[in-house]
């Protein structure tokens, strides 16, 4: 298994104990997700709609690619990895 | 000695030498109608720097007046406008003609919703503008200003601000002809509903008046905005930043994130689909002035569930908060009013203290997000 590192975006951090960033194993963009989600089960409610779909106002970037147009959450990671969770900025 | 003349070119000297602009390019800009949406941190920053630009004509649409917690980072506003309680947009014009009185800035004092933004972006007397920046607050009349972008043509900035972090991205809209400057040069990307599909729902977003917002995040931001809109108005469209830009100042991170493939793969219902559902009023969250009870009740936006634990965990801070399975109350003072504000699971609010549908929607949009 190799870790990758997530992005947690300032909007989502109160549900992953404060962190910036996370190092989380995993072969695919789900596992790792399922990995973080296990260890942070508040973060998977504000992430996912349904057990297969992410919430429509966060993207997701691997390595600041959107995974929507790789092979979505079964896109492989490899070890050095970034993914990023974005959701949509609404204050200004 | 001579008297510079502040109607000349001359006081855009610095910027003439650079690159795309030179006196073909500051004529150009004279000759430019930018819409400003939302006169509050971004939209401020954005107008200011326009003006000093030399953009010829600046449309400036806000609903608010200007409150003192404003002033850490709306620059145009001093506390001179607190005390004179003006209305943004009308406080912006009045500042931008002592910045720079050749240009012509129309102030609009009304919310924006499906109702005017048409009016407002394209078939008003000031026909349609060449470019539009975002200063808005939620994501909303983003998804309307979007719409009307796709729909008449008219690039969109999108720019966004919270906390720590702030996003901006250009949109050089696919239009229904395929014939305008940008696509003939190769250079159209996918418009705002391409990248984010749905709005964040209510309450799941932070708003600055209740995270907070760092004054130059907001300045960084609308700073990008107005360099995307200049290269835009200068016709510079081989040099319109592509990317979906997300900074987080307090992570140290910049990320320039590729969105173009959103139009090809994403099969987006508004620049593919050209349909316009935002415009149509279909998301519009109705106002009912509520008769004799100084009070307004908003409709929410439909299928999302609040999260009360959360809001009311943001709003505490602002005063009493009760909540039960069924309802949150919070008391709330905002621009030393006092608001009752009442929030139904299904999204709906009673915003009692107020007869003013858009002074409701404004509360709702500060307090409880987009
Ligand atoms: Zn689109």
């Amino acid at each position: 298994m190799s870790a990758i590192t997530v992005q947690i975006p300032t909007a989502l951090r109160p549900q992953a104990g404060d962190h910036e960033m996370l190092e989380v194993e995993g072969e695919s963009v789900r596992q790792v997700l399922d990995g973080l989600c296990q260890q942070y089960p508040d973060l998977g409610k504000r992430l996912f709609k349904n057990e297969n779909e992410v919430n429509r106002f966060i993207n997701l970037y691997l390595n600041d690619e959107d995974i929507r147009f790789l092979d979505q959450l079964e896109t492989k990671v490899k070890p050095g990895d970034e993914l990023a969770i974005v959701p949509a900025i609404a204050g200004g | 000695m001579d008297t510079p003349d502040p109607q000349s070119l001359d006081r855009y000297h610095r910027q003439m030498l650079l690159p795309g602009f030179g006196e073909a390019g500051q004529k150009r800009l004279a000759e430019s109608t930018v819409l400003v949406l939302g006169c509050g941190a971004l939209g401020t920053v954005a107008a200011n720097m326009l003006a000093r630009a030399g953009v010829g004509h600046l449309v400036i649409v806000d609903r608010d007046f200007i409150e003192l917690t404003n002033l850490q980072r709306q620059i145009l506003f001093d506390e001179q406008d607190v005390e004179d309680s003006l209305p943004k947009a009308e406080a912006a014009r009045r500042k931008i003609a002592r910045i720079n009185s050749q240009v012509r800035v129309t102030a609009v004092i009304e919310d924006i919703n499906h109702t005017n933004i048409e009016r407002l972006a394209a078939t008003g007397e000031h026909g349609p503008v060449d470019c539009i920046v975002d200063g808005l607050d939620n994501f909303e009349t983003r998804f309307l200003a979007n719409e009307v972008a796709v729909k008449h043509g008219i690039p969109y900035v999108y720019g966004g601000a919270v906390g720590t972090v702030g996003m901006c991205y250009a949109i050089l809209p696919h239009t229904e002809s395929g014939d305008s400057p940008w696509e003939k040069a190769g250079r159209a990307t996918p418009c705002l509903r391409c990248i984010f599909e749905q709005a964040p729902p209510p309450g799941m977003n932070p708003t600055c008046d209740t995270t907070g917002v760092l004054g130059p995040v907001v300045s960084i931001v609308a700073n990008y905005e107005v360099v995307e809109a200049l290269k835009i108005l200068l016709g510079e469209y081989e040099v319109v930043n592509p990317t979906l830009l997300s900074i987080d100042t307090w992570a140290n991170t910049t990320r320039q994130l590729k969105v173009a493939r959103a139009y090809e793969v994403g099969n987006c219902i508004c620049c593919r689909g050209r349909s316009f559902e935002w415009l149509a009023g279909q998301y519009a969250g109705g106002t009912t002035t509520l008769c004799g009870r100084d009070a307004v009740q908003l409709t929410g936006a439909g299928e999302n569930r609040l999260n009360f634990e959360h809001i009311a965990a943001r709003l505490r801070s602002h005063g009493e908060v009760k909540l039960n399975n069924f309802m949150l109350r919070a008391q709330i003072t905002d621009m030393n009013e006092p608001f009752e504000l009442t929030l139904f699971n299904d999204g709906r609010a009673i915003i009692k203290g107020t007869k003013q549908p858009a002074r409701a929607r404004g509360i709702y949009a500060k307090y409880i997000g987009a």
